[in-house]
């Protein structure tokens, strides 16, 4: 299904939820390098909203976030089914193996934990946009 | 003849017939011999005649006395010895049966009131016993008190004698303590610890103006060189001087926490190492404006490289020694989930809950504090229904907890509120959020199968129950009199009160260990001042290396089979050696068991040179030597009961030869035979009956 959205030309289309600025333009530099659509919001509930009105196919989700946090955002996100197609990548400064835990339980697609390279996240979410070709290779 | 004169005559009229028997017997041996010389002068000549004469009387004299003092050593001699043995006995023992008076039958009243004395004394002291035993009996329970109560303390709790031999332990303070052997009653506490700073910390309390005051020190084990940390304080007691008090000392092994405290400043300091040196040097490639060009550029990302691998390579470090330091006991995961459930039913609320075979090592009140405030919440707040708990093994070796309802799926934001509320375990700023910190874990809602809604928590380490280590033992071991015992100087000077002595007995192949014949079985027990001391036991099978003969295995019931998988004399005699140590050595014919050990010395690598006493010779000593000294008899004579299925196993003679020389040590002391020195002194009148075992080098090889 999102295979068919990424197989029309148009750009994938990722949210960045993060409230720290710095690490929010590098990313948004980044990833619109790859051609991607880029959109960056700062607190939980503003993301929560933006990807029910956008639907990205990739949501960038720091879990550290005032009000709000990562987790519930993406609770609610896998609440709604008709936001499945949203794909889930958490970032967290405090990456620790039950924390990943947790994330992936409350519907994460992936979880990588700050300070990372770069290509690490890039190739996490090229992954991931590509991803049901994958799983269903697997 | 002999019966019907003592019954008939009188004690005092039977010692006058006899000498008028002499006297008369002696006057008719000169009549006859002069008779029979007279009708030889005829014959042969007046000299002849009066040698004849003289002949015959000496030797009806002599005949005559012999006759009588045989009778007399038999019926007046050997009789007087027996009672005064067996009066002897009950003064200083407690032995039921009544005085044996047959031998004694010719000695006219004396049997009789030795019985009335021996009687009216049994009686004395059995309405003495009574009392004391009413006494003994409250004192006991104090004491049982008191044992439970130090056994349960979680410290190791030790009193020792001023040269730190030790008087109390608890089962903790053996758990602490390694040495080659377990530690006990009257061993020196520097067999197992280093003497260095328990020598400062005793010298530095005596010498400290205040009597109460107590030093904190730090040792280490003498073996395996744990850290243990404790509290030493003297004890004054009133009835020993002033100079050498004793002392009580807590222990507690820090090694695990002394290492985690290392372990921590190791990695905080690491994190400042590796973290200072590329942050200087960020900074200083920044300020120079070198960031622009391509080499510069290649330098910041160098060192944000190193920074990056650091952060993450000691984040990791971190986590998984995270929660470490919280104390964390284990407990069973039914006895957290029955907790839960008894304290939700309070609050009205029914939780059914399972639990699987799993130890959990974890801050048990807390997490069931936890708990407890999880379900009340899901019940009063989300209105959940049908709530559930449930513990189960993880692939990892951790648990996980999952609580389930039906009901709507658990936001985590109100999760994350209810993790701020302070939790009611007796600490301030204990909440759901710290309790998961110092568990190092998270919780977080799922959805579950068939409409239910879960919430989940894994915990770090959980054990299979029937892996779980074993429990300390609970009981605490003394005996105060070791307080007030002088410092123990030369061994002969020591009273028998005072030895420490291992009593044992071995079972063997044979009798002959010069042809060969080997030691199937030993026991022996640790008895301080003839006291058994509880739990200091020592029993054991040993392969002969030789097939052991049918008549010998129908004796002691040790077979081929039994002995085949034990070890050799080599392993045990060392393990005996170590129990034996500083021990005067006791056994029923001493020298017979003590052959088959030292025969192999070379082998053990030890040298059986312990003082030793004979409960042989003893009973020769107390007994007199005419009596019989068979472990059998002897313990009759005592009232000692053997059940015959335990006679003639190891730890049955073993037990029979401890009670023995317990019964026999009051015995010596009346006859005047305090110390060990005497004891040996006595016991060397009646080495013909035996060898001596001390000297051992008259042992044939």
């Amino acid at each position: 299904m999102t295979g068919s959205e990424t197989g029309v030309d148009r750009p994938a289309r990722i949210l960045i939820v993060e409230d720290e600025d710095n690490i929010a333009l590098a990313l948004s530099h980044v990833l619109g390098r790859e051609g991607w659509a880029v959109k960056r919001v700062v607190d939980g509930e503003a993301g929560l909203d933006a990807v029910r009105t956008e639907r990205p196919d990739l949501l960038l989700l720091d879990v550290m976030l005032p009000g709000m946090s990562g987790y519930e955002v993406c609770q609610a996100v896998r609440l709604e089914p008709e936001l499945a197609e949203v794909k889930i990548l958490m970032m967290t400064a405090r990456g620790n193996a039950m924390e990943r835990r947790k994330g992936l339980a409350l519907g994460a697609d992936g979880f990588i934990a700050k300070p990372f390279d770069l290509s690490d996240l890039l190739d996490q979410a090229r992954a991931l946009l590509a991803g049901p070709a994958e799983a269903s290779n697997a | 003849m002999h019966e019907w004169m003592a019954r008939k005559l009188s004690l005092r009229l039977r010692v006058f017939l006899f000498f008028a028997f002499v006297a008369f017997g002696g006057l008719a041996a000169v009549l006859l011999g002069l008779w029979l010389g007279y009708r030889r002068v005829a014959e042969a000549g007046v000299e002849s005649g009066f040698v004849f004469a003289g002949l015959v009387a000496c030797c009806g004299i002599l005949g005559l006395v012999v006759w009588v003092w045989f009778l007399f050593d038999e019926n007046v001699a050997k009789a007087i010895q027996k009672l005064a043995g067996g009066m002897r006995a009950r003064a200083h023992a407690d032995i039921a049966e009544e005085l044996d008076h047959a031998p004694a039958r010719y000695l006219g009243d004396l049997a009789p009131a030795a019985q009335a004395i021996t009687g009216s004394l049994t009686e004395t002291k059995n309405a003495l016993a009574e009392a004391v035993e009413r006494e003994t009996t409250r004192l006991a329970i104090d004491n049982a008190r008191l044992q439970a109560l130090l056994g349960d303390v979680p410290a190791g709790v030790l009193l020792c004698t001023s040269d730190h031999q030790i008087v109390f332990y608890n089962g903790q303070a053996q758990e602490v303590l390694s040495g080659e052997v377990d530690a006990g009653l009257d061993r020196s506490l520097l067999d197992y610890l280093r003497a260095g700073p328990l020598q400062n910390a005793y010298a530095r309390l005596v010498a400290s103006e205040d009597s109460d005051a107590a030093g904190d020190i730090l040792c280490a084990g003498m073996v395996s060189g744990e850290v243990l940390a404790g509290r030493m304080r003297l004890v004054h007691l009133p009835q020993r001087s002033a100079d050498d008090p004793g002392y009580v000392l807590t222990l507690r092994d820090v090694t695990t926490d002394l290492e985690l405290h290392a372990g921590r400043e190791e990695l905080l300091e690491e994190v400042f190492e590796r973290v200072r040196r590329p942050a200087a040097n960020l900074q200083t490639v920044l300020d120079s404006g070198a960031a622009e060009d391509g080499n510069g550029r290649a330098a910041l990302l160098g060192e944000v490289g190193v920074l990056t691998h650091a952060i993450t390579d000691l984040g990791a470090r971190y986590d998984a020694a995270r929660g470490g330091w919280w104390p964390m006991e284990e407990i069973r995961a039914s006895e957290l989930v029955d907790s839960v459930v008894a304290l939700t039913a309070r609050e009205g609320i029914i939780l059914t809950a399972e639990a699987e075979k799993l130890m959990l090592r974890c801050d048990a009140f807390q997490i069931v504090a936890l708990l407890t405030h999880l379900c009340e919440r899901l019940s009063n707040v989300i209105r959940a229904t049908a709530l559930s708990l449930r513990i189960s093994a993880e692939e990892d070796g951790g648990a996980l907890v999952t609580i389930g309802w039906f009901g709507d799926v658990l936001q985590v934001g109100l999760l994350d509120g209810w993790m701020d509320v302070q939790l009611e375990v007796g600490l301030s700023n204990v909440t759901g959020r710290t309790v998961l910190a110092s568990h190092a874990t998270e919780v977080w809602p799922e959805s579950g199968a068939i409409g239910r809604a879960l919430l989940r928590l894994p915990l770090r380490q959980a054990i299979p129950t029937d892996r779980a280590p074993a429990v300390a033992r609970r009981s605490a071991i003394y005996d105060f009199d070791l307080m007030d015992r002088e410092p123990t100087g030369a061994l002969a000077e020591t009273p028998l009160r005072e030895l420490t002595c291992v009593v044992f007995d071995t079972e063997t192949t044979g009798l002959l260990p010069s042809s060969g014949d080997e030691i199937v079985q030993i026991a022996a027990l640790r008895l301080l001042g003839g006291k058994r001391i509880p739990g200091e036991e020592f029993e054991t099978l040993v392969n002969p290396e030789r097939p052991i003969p049918a008549s010998a295995t129908e004796v002691h019931h040790v077979t081929n089979e039994m002995v085949a998988g034990a070890p050799t004399i080599a392993v045990i005699g060392r393990q005996f050696h170590k129990f034996a140590h500083d021990a005067v050595l006791v056994a029923h014919n001493a020298p017979f068991d003590l052959e088959f050990l030292r025969r192999h010395e070379g082998d053990i690598g030890k040298r059986f040179d312990h003082p030793v006493l004979d409960t042989v010779l003893l009973s020769a000593v107390v007994f007199g030597q005419s009596e019989t000294h068979t472990l059998d008899a002897l313990t009759e004579r005592l009232g000692i009961v053997i059940p015959p299925e335990a006679r003639h196993t190891a730890m049955g003679d073993t037990i029979a030869t401890a009670a023995a020389l317990e019964m026999m040590i009051p015995m010596l002391e009346g006859q005047g035979y305090r110390t060990f020195g005497e004891v040996i002194g006595a016991v060397r009148k009646h080495s013909r009956l035996l060898k001596d075992a001390n000297s051992p080098d008259k042992v044939p090889g």
